[in-house]
């Protein structure tokens, strides 16, 4: 029991952090419709940014305002000088187009930076939290605390006066237009936003695994938390991403001794097979999914 | 079709002096190596060593005058990239490749050998091509990992108070690489009886609690940790943050200074890793290194990296190589090619570089070298020795390497 | 001037449709052919080794794809896992004694009933979510193969191709693995050509354009969209058999990961959606580029023109192919094929600016 319940919390919390990465994901989409594959680069960023800060000597409190101010332009210009072209092509093209930016940042960040990995030191100990004989994961227990905190705030943030528009426009574009609002700048602020969350992600992903480009990587399970939990919602975000958690975390525990192999992979594959097959808009996505 | 056998006959004829006059050509050296994707945490820094070790034996006068040449390019881990890059530096006249990357040295196994050009994999590639007599051309020139398993279960034997009743734990990656000791270690638990078991946390190694939960859960006396690069440092966080003693922590080869400060230098003291060569700048190729290489400014790279643990793992597969050559050089009559180099790799005898590495001795059966390395502590600033160099249930090996050299002669 | 236009006419649908209805065209093909077939007596092994035959190959495998994604706009980001179905099923089947042209044939057939069940999804979702579940079955395939022995071949991982003959016909040395994969790769294009003129490919083209309006004209989406995975898939496979028995000689895991699946869809958008030229520029490119701006680069570095680190040089490849990618998709989304094509209606009104209408 205690092993289910380690299981379910440590799963719970990981999941919380794979949030992390998937909510640049879904704000972008939510606002613009854009899916951009490039975020798991601009986590892989964002966690260079804070670590040459770091290295150049400031405090981690800075070196993370700086990055997260750094991410914020550098998620404006993506938008402006490569997304906003792209309007009205197919979204087959927008895929390769992030994709293309995927690749292109990750050579251009390990290459000017060093492709070794770096460590990040963010002053979170070892020693686990102990409850009952529940081994807690105390990095995980920041992480999803941050994840939380992070997916509150971009909730909040819809509520604001920018937060209304920027709901307005990715209801319908043209009646925003129509009414005066900005769309682009709409999509440019989420696009800096988008950067803002990758530092959240970067930071605490890289201080867990040291920072180099296989944070990339993290591409894969944000899908699926974002398919699972609805493309264009931030509830499904937090949802998805304990649920992607805890099924990653649970199922391979019992069955890996069996399947020989690691089957979390497995697992995530499977949600995100199943939740198209069954549910394309996931949990709380909106259903306006052309269907045929 | 007979015109252009006449032009190829005239082109050589051609050729035919400059081919005689090819012995002061410098002797390249293809250093194909993955610069940016899988071995991005190793690379470099293997890479500089290697480059550094050549220039340093071109300032102290070559080899009877001859020169070395690398040639360096980024394989990114592809082997249709490594195919290009081999056939391109083949046709510049490299002897001697060295991919440090499992997919693209198996996809160039055959050709190799087939073109008569050495092949080193030390720490990469087929363990079973130590088999010199099925792999003629390859040469591991390092411990297998089949052999760094058994010299860390030895260790465990010899100075852990035996291996017998002991439960020891594999915590690997899930992948060909991640699953190599399993076969070594079980034999042994049956020879030694001890209990072992295995665990595989999904590629890249990022994310493993559900695995140490698992891992706790068996309380094991030992645990091996099985993978590389980022992966290797979450795994021995995971093990400490599960009550598992730092001391009781044994690494493969890929464990750095980097995964060091990446866990705390000061949580991770008490690991132990395998190593195949001595870490530090303390060894007479190393301070004539920093000496004629580094300070004059030749140095391949970053100058902190001398004298790291992949660093010098690079010097050392480099000086194997020169000293190859060296014996090839001295004991051939004709020109410098894969195959004098080859029978000069199979004349090494009881080479240490001047104690960089363990001795090994290589010979036409075995291509390993004797399986040679030694266990090495984290100390909270270095990795310190605390076993010799020695070697461990090489018959165990060796029927690994025989099993898989026979399994290839069959097709495979 | 070049293109002599005058006198082509045509007087019934036949002559109206046949392929290369221009001289010029024609003569174009035919050298491009004479090229191809002499290579092996002109080109260097290095360069027909690793250029031109790789370069074949990845062609026919991006036609395989374009089948899918530019007639029947299906987007497959699990390409790869197909065509490692086919190199698997084939060397297992020739490992065990088959004959060569019955083993690629089983290629073909494992590759189309499992790459029809990955088109299951196709039939449900479309657009980014197709592009998910593809990519969801890309791991899945990855991870069956890494995770069954039987299949991936023992603890290395490694299946090397046996000697085979196809038809007779050894296929061994460099020429004559040269030989086959650009009869594969001329036989996938002229049926790539082909599909395009029947029923069956107007029929996808109209499932591409707007799938409910197809099925108003009488075009069943669901047959057709099957149909179309199940073609895609059959050619993908024996391309996946050509790429292990020609060029690679061994099937490992790693040459078939998700990073190759990426690369196939960039040959196919650089190259041109649904074009039989931007197939083989596309496949060029994608292919081609990074090697052959490593090469460049080392020898700038070499010469002394760009000082820089190590790194920074071993990434800049990747820098520049990121960038191009991003600037063929910004300036010239229709790909290479379009270029081409504009290249030639350049030449086809030469010496005037444009053509009279």
């Amino acid at each position: 029991m205690a092993y289910f319940l380690e299981l379910l919390v440590n799963g719970a919390l990981v999941g919380l952090m794979y949030s992390l990465a998937a909510l640049g994901f879904v704000l972008i989409y939510k606002s613009s419709g854009v899916p951009n594959l490039a975020q798991g680069a601009l986590v892989m960023m964002a966690a260079y940014a804070a670590w040459a800060m770091v290295d150049f000597g400031l405090p981690l409190w800075a070196a993370v305002i700086a990055a997260a101010a750094l991410m914020f332009a550098f998620g404006l210009l993506v938008e402006r000088v490569l997304l906003r072209p792209m309007v009205g092509q197919p979204v087959i093209m927008v895929v390769m187009l992030t994709l293309g930016l995927e690749i292109l940042l990750r050579g251009l960040v390990p290459g000017l930076l060093g492709a070794a990995p770096k460590p990040l030191d963010i002053g979170i100990g070892l020693a686990p939290v102990i409850v009952g004989d529940v081994f807690m994961n105390r990095a995980y227990l920041v992480g999803g605390v941050v994840a939380v905190v992070l997916i509150g705030a971009s909730m909040l943030f819809f509520r604001t006066r920018l937060g209304t528009k920027l709901r307005a426009v990715s209801d319908d574009h043209v009646a925003s237009w129509a009414v005066g609002l900005s769309v682009e700048r709409a999509i440019a602020i989420s696009w800096g936003i988008a950067g803002i969350a990758a530092v959240g992600a970067g930071v605490l992903w890289g201080s867990v695994q040291g920072v180099d480009w296989t944070l990339s990587s993290l591409l894969f399970p944000a899908v699926a938390v974002v398919i699972l939990g609805g493309i264009d919602s931030i509830k499904g975000v937090f949802v998805g991403g304990l649920a992607v958690g805890i099924l990653g975390s649970v199922i391979p525990g019992y069955l890996d001794a069996y399947a020989g192999g690691s089957t979390r992979d497995v697992v995530t594959s499977l949600i995100i097979l199943l939740t198209i097959m069954i549910r394309p808009y996931g949990i709380f996505g909106r259903e306006d999914i052309e269907r045929i | 079709m007979r015109l252009f056998a006449k032009l190829g006959f005239a082109a050589a004829l051609a050729l035919g002096p400059a081919a005689a006059t090819a012995q002061e050509e410098p002797i390249k050296f293809g250093l194909l190596q993955d610069f940016t994707a899988v071995y991005t945490f190793v690379s470099g820094e293997y890479n500089q060593g290697q480059q550094d070790y050549l220039t340093l034996v071109n300032e102290e006068g070559g080899i009877d005058g001859r020169m070395f040449e690398a040639i360096v390019r980024d394989t990114g881990n592809e082997p249709q990239r490594g195919i290009e890059a081999y056939n391109r530096a083949r046709e510049e006249g490299a002897i001697l490749f060295d991919f440090l990357s499992t997919p693209v040295s198996r996809a160039i196994v055959d050709q190799a050998m087939q073109d008569e050009v050495v092949l080193i994999t030390p720490l990469h590639g087929r363990g079973d091509a130590a088999a010199g007599q099925t792999f003629p051309y390859v040469f591991p020139v390092m411990a297998t990992y089949w052999s760094q398993a058994a010299i860390l279960a030895d260790y465990i034997n010899e100075n852990e108070g035996g291996l017998e009743g002991k439960k020891i734990a594999l915590v690997h990656i899930d992948s060909p690489f991640g699953r190599e000791p399993t076969p070594i270690l079980e034999d042994l638990a049956e020879q030694e009886s001890f209990e072992f078991r295995a665990f595989a946390y999904p590629s890249p190694g990022n994310e493993q609690s559900a695995v140490w939960s698992e891992v706790r859960r068996y309380r094991p006396d030992a645990v091996f940790i099985w993978g590389a690069g980022g992966g290797q440092s979450v795994s021995v966080r995971e093990a400490i943050r599960n009550g598992i003693s730092a001391e009781n922590i044994y690494s493969v080869v890929w464990l750095a200074e980097t995964d060091a400060q990446n866990v705390g230098v000061d949580a991770m003291e008490g690991v132990k890793r395998y190593e195949a060569v001595a870490t530090g700048t303390d060894n007479p190729i190393l301070s004539r290194m920093v000496e004629q290489v580094i300070e004059p400014g030749l140095g391949a790279g970053g100058e902190a990296n001398v004298g790291s643990s992949y660093y010098n793992i690079g010097v050392a597969t480099m000086a194997v190589a020169v000293e190859a050559a060296r014996l090839a050089i001295e004991n051939g009559d004709g020109p410098l090619d894969g195959t004098a180099l080859k029978n000069g790799f199979e004349m090494i005898e009881d080479f240490d570089a001047e104690g960089l590495m363990p001795p090994i001795t290589i010979t036409t059966e075995d291509h390993q070298g004797g399986g040679f390395g030694r266990v090495a502590r984290w100390t909270g600033e270095e990795w310190e020795p605390v076993s010799d160099w020695t070697t461990a249930y090489q018959d165990i090996v060796r029927s690994e390497i025989d099993a898989g050299a026979a399994e290839y002669s069959g097709g495979n | 001037m070049f293109y002599r236009l005058s006198g082509i006419h045509h007087t019934g649908y036949a002559s109206a449709h046949r392929l290369w209805s221009v001289p010029a065209d024609r003569w174009q093909v035919v050298a491009v052919l004479a090229l191809a077939l002499l290579a092996p007596l002109f080109v260097s092994d290095l360069y027909l080794g690793s250029y031109v035959l790789p370069w074949l190959v990845w062609s026919a495998a991006a036609l395989s794809l374009s089948l899918l994604m530019g007639l029947a706009g299906q987007l497959h980001f699990g390409y790869a896992a197909v065509m490692a179905i086919g190199a698997y099923t084939s060397i297992h089947l020739a490992q065990a004694g088959v004959p060569f042209a019955l083993a690629i044939l089983g290629a073909g057939l494992t590759s189309a009933v499992i790459g029809t069940l990955f088109g299951a999804a196709a039939l449900r979702v479309k657009g980014l979510y197709l592009v998910m579940a593809t990519l969801a079955m890309q791991y899945l395939v990855d991870w069956v193969i890494v995770n069954v022995p039987a299949i991936s071949g023992g603890a290395q991982a490694t299946l090397r191709t046996p000697d085979v003959t196809f038809l007779g016909l050894p296929v061994e040395t460099l020429s004559q693995r040269y030989y086959f994969a650009l009869a594969w790769a001329v036989l996938l294009a002229l049926f790539f050509m082909n599909v395009k003129r029947t029923s069956f490919g107007r029929a996808l083209i109209a499932i591409r354009d707007k799938d409910f309006a197809a099925a108003v004209i009488g075009v069943d989406p669901f047959r057709f969209k099957l149909m179309a995975f199940l073609t895609s898939s059959f050619v993908g496979g024996v391309t996946g058999a050509v790429l292990a028995f020609c060029y690679y000689r061994a099937v490992t895991p790693e040459q078939f990961s998700f990073n190759v699946s990426i690369q196939l869809v960039a040959m196919v958008l650089v190259g041109g959606l649904g074009s039989v030229i931007g197939g083989f520029l596309g496949a060029g490119f994608v292919l081609l580029l990074p090697i052959i701006l490593t090469n460049a680069i080392a020898d700038l570095g070499a010469s002394g023109w760009i000082d820089l680190s190590q790194n920074l040089m071993a990434h800049l490849p990747l820098i520049f192919y990121g960038a191009m990618i991003i600037g063929f998709l910004l300036f010239e989304p229709l790909g290479l094929a379009k270029i081409y094509d504009n290249v030639r209606k350049y030449f086809l009104v030469w010496p005037f600016r444009h053509s009279g209408s």
